[in-house]
C-alpha cells in the first residue's frame, strides 16, 4: 500500500534496477517539488511577515489584492517574473548573472534531506550524515553572495558582499558547535532500553530522522488506547530543547546571522548600504535571492525543529501508522506534515518578531559577539556535557542522573548567558564611552558661562484678558 | 581620529598586496541621508577617513522669494523651510515682522502660538527619533512615531485647514480661533501620547543593541559644541544649558516657564534622550497652556499691505532643531529689502565631518541621524 505514496513522490523510482530515465524523472520530480515548496513557503512567509509586522506596528499590511490582501505576494511574484532583466553595462556579466543561481542552488539542495512526514520526503532523507550535509550546504551560500557583491561592480554591493562573507564564515563555527551537544546526547541515549541502537553502544547518529526518532522513543506501550494514541512516538519530555535550551538559543541566533536576518542584516542594511549585494539586481534574479533567503529561514527553523523540538512527531502519528492500512497511514502523514509545518512556522514567527523589535548591530560588534561570546559558550557546553558524562559513567550512576544534571546546568547557563550578553555589551559600551567620559570631566572644570546670561528685565505680556470664548 | 600614519600603516598590506582608499558617494539618492544630502566619504576598509558633505540639491531660494513677497505672503514660504516644523518657522518669521513693526500680539494669540509651537516640536522630535531608529535598523519605532505624529497633523488640519504647510500664523496674531472641541481633542491626544511615549521608550531605551550602537558614539564636548555654534538638543546633549525659551524668553514663554532638558554625555544616546525628554516637557507645556489659556481677541488689526518702518531686526526662537532666526531689513516698502533665515540644521550639519573621522561606516548613518537635520532647511 505504502508503495503507492512512495512512488508517487519519487522516493523509490530509481532504486531497482537502475534506469537512467527513471533517475532523470526522479530528479525532475524532486527539483520541481522542492522548488514549488520553497516558492509557496516564501510566498506564505512574506505575506505573514508583512501582516505580522503590520500588527506589531499598528498598521494593516497589504489589504487590497485578493481577500484581506492574501494574493499580494502572488501578484508580487508575478510582477517579478515578468520584469525586464536589467543589468548595468559595467558589471562582470558572467559572475553577475550566475550569482542568484549559485545562491539558490544550495538552498534547494539542502531541502533534499528534510523529511516532512514519515513518507513525504525525498531519497536524501535517508542520508546518514544529514547534519553535516545541511551545514555544508548552508556554508555554500556565501559564495553566491560574494559573487553578487563583486559582479555588480558597485561599491555598496562590494561592501555588502564582504560584510556577508565575514559574517557567514564567523557564525558558521558556533552554529556547528551548538549542534554537537545534541549529537553527544544521541550517543548517550542510543542503545538504552526502548531507544534505537546504532551498532555498538555509545555510538550516536547525525541523521536528522534518527535524531528525531531518538527524542520520541521514551514511551512504552501501555495498552490504554488513548494514551498510546497520543504518546506513542510523541514524548515531549525527552525533546532535546529541555536538555539543551542554551544551545537552541545559540543555534537560532547563529541561524539569524546565517540567513542575514535582523538584527544581523548588515550585508543588506538598507539604511547604510541601500540594499547591499542586492543593489544592482531586479526582476527574477532579485527574486531568487529573496526566495533563497526565505528558504534559508525555513531550513534553519526546520533543523531546530528536528534537533530540538522533536521533528514532525505529534499525537497520533506513530499510532495511526502502526494500524497498517493505507487510509490511516495517509492520515498519519497529513497529521505529521501539519505538526511539522506548525513547528517550523512558529520558529519563523520568532524570526519576524525579532526583526520588528531589534535595531541592527555594527560590524565589529557582530564579530565580537560571534568570537568572544558564542564560540566560547558552545565550546564550554561540549566540555561540560562530556565531563558530566564521564563522571556519571565513572561513578556507575544511571543515565537519568546525567540527563538531569546536564539539563539543570544548561538551563542555568541560558539565564547566565542572557546576563553575560547584557554585561558584555555594557562593558564594551563603557569602554567605548571612556574617552567621552574623560573629556566630560575635563569640560566640567571649565563649564562655559552661557547659561547665566538671562536678560535682567523680561517685559510683561499685555494684560487685556477677558472671559474668553472657546 | 585616524592620523595619516595610521592610515598609511593600513595601506601597506601583507606580502605585497596593495589596498587603497575608496571614495564612496553616499547620496544624494540614498535611503537615509534625510533628503538629498550628499556625503563624499573616503573609506579605509569600513573606517571613515574623511567626509565632505555636499549640499544645495534642495535649494529653492526661499530667502529671495521672501524678498519678493509682501510681508503677509512670506509666511507660507517659511513653511517649506524646515518642512518638519512649519509652525515654528512661521512663528520665527511672524515674530521678526512684529518686532520690526513694534506690534505686540494679544495674550490669547501668544498662548495659541505656544500651544501650536509645542505640538509642532513634539511632531518634529517624533520624526527625528523615528528616522534615527530607522537608520539604526529598527523598523517598528518609526511607524509608532508617525502614528503619534498623525494625531498632531490632524489637530493642525482642524486648526489651519492644512496638515503640513499650515499657514496658520498671521502678523499680529493667528488665523482662526480654535474650532469647537479642539482643546478637548488636544488634551485627549496628549494623554494618549504620554502613554505611547512610555511604550516607545520601553521598546528602545533599555535595548542593549541600541545602547551599544549609540553610547560613546559621535561625542561632542561642550567647548566644541559652542565653537561650532550648535544649538538646540545637540547643544543641550553636550551639557550646555542653553535654551532660548528660558534664556531669551519670547511670547508666552515669559509666563510659562520651561525646564530645559540637559544631558552631560554628549553622544548620540544623549541626543536621543534629550529629544525624548523634550517631548515629555512639551506635553507638560501644552497642558499648562491649555489650563491657563486666556480669553480675548486672537489678533490685532493690521493692514493687508504691511509697511514696516525702515530698519532691521533679528528674531530668534528655539525651534525643534535649535535656534531658528529670521533677519529682516525693511526699506519702508511692502516687501522686505533683505531676508535671511538662520537655520539650525545648516549650522548643526557643519560638525559632521569632524564627528565622522575614525568611525565605522555604519556609524556614519547613526551619527548623521542623531543630528536630526532637515535638508529643506539646510539648502533653503
Amino acid at each position: 500500500m505504502h508503495t503507492f505514496v512512495l512512488s508517487y513522490l519519487g522516493l523509490q523510482l530509481a532504486s531497482n534496477p537502475p534506469n537512467i530515465w527513471l533517475q532523470i524523472l526522479e530528479f525532475v520530480i524532486a527539483f520541481l517539488s522542492i522548488f514549488g515548496f520553497i516558492m509557496t513557503s516564501a510566498i506564505i512567509l512574506i505575506l505573514a511577515e508583512r501582516k505580522i509586522m503590520g500588527w506589531m506596528q499598528d498598521r494593516y499590511g497589504p489589504l487590497h489584492t485578493g481577500p484581506w490582501g492574501l494574493l499580494q505576494t502572488v501578484a508580487d511574484v508575478g510582477k517579478l517574473l515578468l520584469k525586464e532583466d536589467i543589468h548595468a553595462g559595467s558589471t562582470d556579466k558572467a559572475v553577475f548573472l550566475l550569482a542568484p543561481s549559485v545562491f539558490m542552488a544550495p538552498v534547494i539542495a539542502a531541502f533534499a534531506v528534510l523529511p516532512f512526514s514519515p513518507y513525504i520526503g525525498l531519497p536524501g532523507t535517508a542520508l546518514a550524515t544529514g547534519i553535516v550535509y545541511l551545514v555544508a550546504m548552508s556554508s555554500l551560500d556565501v559564495i553566491g553572495v560574494i559573487m553578487a557583491g563583486w559582479g555588480s561592480n558597485n561599491k555598496y554591493s562590494l561592501i555588502g558582499g564582504l560584510r556577508s562573507a565575514a559574517q557567514m564564515i564567523s557564525y558558521e563555527l558556533p552554529l556547528v558547535l551548538a549542534l554537537i551537544g545534541v549529537i553527544m546526547f544521541t550517543s548517550v541515549l542510543a542503545g538504552l532500553p526502548g531507544f534505537p541502537s546504532y551498532g555498538q553502544s555509545g555510538v550516536g547518529t547525525i541523521s536528522l530522522k534518527e535524531i528525531m526518532d531518538i527524542q520520541n522513543s521514551a514511551w512504552h506501550k501501555t495498552g490504554i488506547g488513548i494514551l498510546d494514541f497520543i504518546f506513542e512516538g510523541f514524548t515531549p519530555w525527552t525533546w532535546f530543547f529541555l536538555f539543551q535550551p542554551l544551545m537552541l538559543v545559540v543555534y537560532y541566533t547563529c541561524g539569524l546571522a546565517e540567513t542575514n536576518r535582523a538584527p544581523f542584516d548588515l550585508p543588506e542594511a538598507e539604511s547604510e548600504l541601500v540594499a547591499g549585494y542586492l543593489t544592482e539586481y531586479s526582476g527574477m534574479r532579485w527574486a531568487l535571492f529573496f526566495l533563497g533567503e526565505y528558504g534559508n529561514m525555513t531550513i534553519v527553523s526546520a533543523i531546530s525543529t528536528y534537533l530540538f523540538l522533536g521533528g514532525f512527531s505529534g499525537p497520533g502519528v506513530t499510532y495511526l501508522l502502526g494500524l497498517n492500512s493505507f487510509g490511516w497511514s495517509f492520515l498519519a502523514n497529513i497529521l505529521a506534515l501539519i505538526y511539522f509545518i506548525l513547528k517550523v512556522y512558529a520558529l519563523c514567527f520568532v524570526f519576524i518578531w525579532i526583526r520588528s523589535t531589534l535595531p541592527r548591530l555594527r560590524a565589529d560588534q557582530l564579530m565580537q559577539f560571534a568570537w568572544l561570546i558564542l564560540i566560547p559558550v558552545t565550546l564550554l557546553n561540549i566540555l561540560v556535557t562530556g565531563a558530566i558524562y564521564l563522571v556519571v559513567a565513572a561513578l556507575g550512576l544511571p543515565t537519568w542522573v546525567f540527563l538531569v544534571v546536564t539539563a539543570a546546568i544548561n538551563w542555568a547557563g541560558l539565564f547566565a548567558f542572557i546576563r553575560i550578553v547584557g554585561a558584555a555589551t555594557s562593558a564594551t559600551t563603557r569602554r567605548a564611552q571612556a574617552p567621552a567620559i574623560r573629556a566630560q570631566r575635563r569640560a566640567a572644570l571649565a563649564t562655559p558661562a552661557l547659561s547665566g546670561t538671562i536678560p535682567a528685565r523680561v517685559p510683561e505680556l499685555p494684560q487685556e484678558a477677558t472671559a474668553g470664548k472657546q | 581620529m585616524a592620523t595619516n600614519q595610521q592610515i598609511n600603516a593600513g595601506v601597506e598590506g601583507a606580502e605585497g598586496t596593495q589596498s587603497q582608499e575608496m571614495l564612496l558617494n553616499m547620496g544624494p539618492q540614498h535611503p537615509s541621508t534625510h533628503g538629498v544630502l550628499r556625503l563624499v566619504l573616503t573609506l579605509e576598509g569600513e573606517t571613515v577617513v574623511d567626509c565632505t558633505p555636499v549640499i544645495g540639491y534642495l535649494h529653492r531660494g526661499i530667502e529671495k522669494i521672501l524678498e519678493n513677497r509682501p510681508y503677509m505672503g512670506g509666511i507660507r514660504y517659511m513653511d517649506n523651510c524646515d518642512y518638519l516644523s512649519p509652525m515654528l518657522n512661521e512663528t520665527a518669521y511672524v515674530g521678526a515682522v512684529e518686532q520690526l513693526m513694534g506690534i505686540e500680539p494679544p495674550r490669547r494669540a501668544q498662548y495659541i502660538r505656544l500651544l501650536t509651537n509645542e505640538l509642532q516640536r513634539i511632531a518634529s522630535h517624533l520624526v527625528g527619533i523615528g528616522t534615527y531608529l530607522m537608520d539604526l535598523g529598527a523598523v517598528t519605532p518609526i511607524l509608532w512615531c508617525f502614528r503619534d505624529r498623525e494625531g498632531i497633523l490632524s489637530l493642525f488640519e482642524a486648526l489651519g485647514g492644512s496638515r503640513f504647510n499650515v499657514n496658520y500664523l498671521r502678523v499680529g496674531g493667528v488665523l482662526h480661533d480654535f474650532p469647537k472641541n479642539w482643546l478637548k481633542e488636544c488634551s485627549a491626544f496628549l494623554d494618549q501620547l504620554e502613554k505611547n511615549m512610555v511604550e516607545l521608550e520601553g521598546l528602545i531605551t533599555g535595548n542593549e543593541i541600541f545602547e551599544a550602537r549609540t553610547q560613546g558614539v559621535g561625542y561632542i564636548d561642550p567647548q566644541q559644541a559652542l565653537a561650532y555654534g550648535l544649538t538646540g538638543p545637540m547643544l543641550r546633549a553636550s551639557g550646555v544649558n542653553w535654551d532660548l525659551r528660558v534664556n531669551r524668553p519670547y511670547m508666552a514663554y515669559r509666563e510659562i516657564p520651561v525646564r530645559p532638558q540637559v544631558r552631560q554625555e554628549g553622544d548620540c544616546f544623549a541626543r536621543y534622550k534629550v529629544r525624548v525628554q523634550e517631548i515629555y516637557e512639551s506635553i507638560r507645556l501644552c497642558r499648562e497652556a491649555i489650563d491657563k489659556l486666556p480669553g480675548g481677541p486672537i489678533g490685532t488689526r493690521t493692514p493687508i499691505a504691511l509697511r514696516p518702518p525702515r530698519g532691521e531686526t533679528y528674531f530668534a526662537l528655539e525651534s525643534s532643531k535649535g535656534e531658528q532666526g529670521v533677519y529682516l531689513i525693511s526699506d519702508g516698502s511692502e516687501y522686505p529689502w533683505r531676508a535671511k533665515v538662520r537655520g539650525p540644521s545648516f549650522v548643526n550639519l557643519q560638525i559632521l565631518p569632524e564627528l565622522l573621522r575614525g568611525h565605522k561606516m555604519s556609524d556614519t548613518i547613526a551619527i548623521l541621524g542623531s543630528l536630526d537635520i532637515v535638508l529643506g532647511e539646510v539648502d533653503r
